[in-house]
């Protein structure tokens, strides 16, 4: 396939996105579209400066955004610590094979039931909810990225004096298996981000609450509003994790 | 010099292995190695690929315990100094440390200030002629630059033995020549004796005070030391004396390589 320059790629994408919501908009206002169940792309604008000025906004986002940033740390930090105990110590390894397996598999939204039975619907039930999610992807990929690294490394910090389990995991096991640990951390950013408004549906407050609420009133301009809300918090997540990885991984290329 | 053969070890011998066995499970690739060697002295040891010549090495540096048999290494010479390192035939840099951090990798807990650990890491590479790199990250350097950061890195421990596994076996042949040039230069700087396993016979003669040849009797029977040649040519301009020819094609019929010279009826 032959490629595209670049500024032409950008200008087809921009256009596109914008012929769509044109055509959007189009459709509703010639009556293709019911406006009771989509609603004016125009109208978004001032939805969104009335959620602001009200206040409901920040608040909302500043909800979603606590339990979402404590369920992130939680579940990477736990997630990463026992992905790479386990690529590094064979026993605590098999220990932990079978129940890993047995319980990866089960998607975060189904623990709903008992973060609220042992939580109540609460942030911290919203909090173990995105934990849950954010775990598993930095467990595996952790797992890997250390198993992966180079037995010559080892020997190499053998042959210099730093052969024991500590010298080892901060000199070699880390920083080697760097790219795939930020990889995980990157993904799970993502999927935690997905999982907030899940959990949040069931009462907990956030942005997944507010939109729940906006819905029962058929008001699907604040819908959308949160929609993209979060499209535009994960780009913010996204961009600023990047540069911190690019930074971190700069010996790479 | 110590006798190779000698059944004590030497007492001056910085390294000595008495009766070394060494093998995978139950096959036995290497038996019955004796070898001595001197404060200072240059090591080759020579061999077919597969007759246990790496492996050997890392008994000797005590990164693999022998099956049967025993080494002796001594301990480290002055303070904040380890008794032996290594060049590998891969660099093995970390890509992750800059060159500097690279070198320094030996220094770190030996009790050095970070300001000494640095300096210390300047010095081998500055003789390897690289300290404007210094702050380089190992993948814009070219494979020579690299190993001669590997080699930075195991001088910068001030080591009694450096143990050399095939160096410069990897590198094109314009810069394993000059590296060979750099490492006979490096000798005389250098207080550690060296123990250098190559399957260039040419390399080994060029380089070393004595080869060993490491060979197998015959198919069935794990390789020993097959020869042992002290190369008493003067370390300038080796390659172009009467008695180097003569060292390589003694070597070469003990490794039981074709030596097409001799084979092709004239």
């Amino acid at each position: 396939m032959k490629r595209l320059a670049r500024h032409r790629r950008t200008l087809i994408s921009a256009a596109s996105l914008v012929g769509l919501v044109a055509l959007w908009e189009l459709a509703l206002r010639l009556g293709w579209l019911p406006g009771n169940l989509v609603p004016l792309p125009s109208s978004i604008p001032a939805v969104l400066w009335a959620e602001i000025h009200d206040g409901i906004w920040l608040e909302v986002v500043l909800a979603s955004l606590s339990h979402y940033s404590v369920g992130l740390a939680i579940g990477s930090v736990l997630g990463i610590a026992v992905g790479v105990a386990a690529a590094l110590v064979p026993t605590f390894d098999a220990a932990q094979s079978w129940l890993a397996r047995l319980l990866r598999p089960i998607p975060p939204l189904a623990w709903i039931p008992f973060a609220i039975i042992w939580f109540g619907v609460t942030e911290t039930a919203a909090a173990f909810i995105i934990s849950i999610g954010v775990f598993w992807i930095n467990y595996f990929t952790s797992y890997s990225a250390v198993r992966a690294v180079d037995d010559g490394y080892y020997e190499v910090a053998q042959a210099f004096g730093q052969g024991r389990f500590t010298a080892r995991l901060a000199k070699i096991s880390l920083p080697a298996a760097a790219p795939g640990i930020l990889g995980g951390l990157r993904a799970g950013l993502g999927q935690g981000w997905m999982t907030v408004v899940a959990a949040e549906l069931f009462g907990i407050p956030g942005i997944g609450q507010r939109m729940m609420e906006a819905s029962g009133l058929l008001a699907t301009d604040v819908v959308v509003v949160y929609m993209l809300t979060i499209a535009a918090l994960y780009a913010l997540f996204d961009f600023l994790f990047m540069s911190i990885q690019r930074r971190a991984l700069r010996w790479q290329n | 010099m110590a006798e190779l053969t000698s059944p004590s070890p030497a007492a001056d011998a910085v390294l000595s292995a008495r009766g070394v066995r060494l093998g995978f499970a139950g096959d036995v690739v290497l038996d019955g190695v004796d070898l001595d060697v001197a404060p200072r002295e240059f090591v080759a040891v020579v061999g077919a690929s597969g007759v246990g010549k790496s492996t050997l090495l890392r008994a000797l540096a005590g990164l693999l315990t022998p099956q049967h048999g025993e080494v002796h290494l001594s301990a480290a010479g002055e303070p904040a100094s380890r008794a032996w390192s290594m060049v590998f035939q891969a660099p093995r840099l970390f890509p992750w440390r800059r060159v500097r951090a690279n070198v320094e990798l030996g220094l770190e807990g030996l009790g050095l200030s970070r300001a000494e650990r640095r300096a210390r890491a300047m010095a081998p590479l500055e003789l390897v002629g690289l300290a404007p790199l210094a702050e380089r990250w190992p993948r814009t350097l070219s494979g020579g630059q690299q190993q001669r950061v590997g080699i930075a890195r195991a001088l910068a421990v001030k080591p009694r033995v450096l143990f050399m596994d095939e160096p410069f076996s990897a590198l094109d042949a314009l810069t394993r020549q000059r590296l060979q040039g750099e490492l006979a230069e490096l000798r005389r700087r250098s207080d550690a004796a060296i123990v250098f396993v190559t399957h260039d016979i040419e390399e080994a003669v060029l380089l070393a005070d004595r080869v060993v040849v490491l060979a197998r009797p015959d198919e069935h029977t794990p390789a020993g030391v097959r020869d042992i040649v002290t190369i008493d040519l003067p370390l300038d301009q080796r390659r172009a004396q009467a008695g180097f020819r003569d060292h390589v094609q003694r070597l070469e019929r003990h490794i039981g390589v074709a030596v097409t010279h001799e084979e092709t009826p004239s």
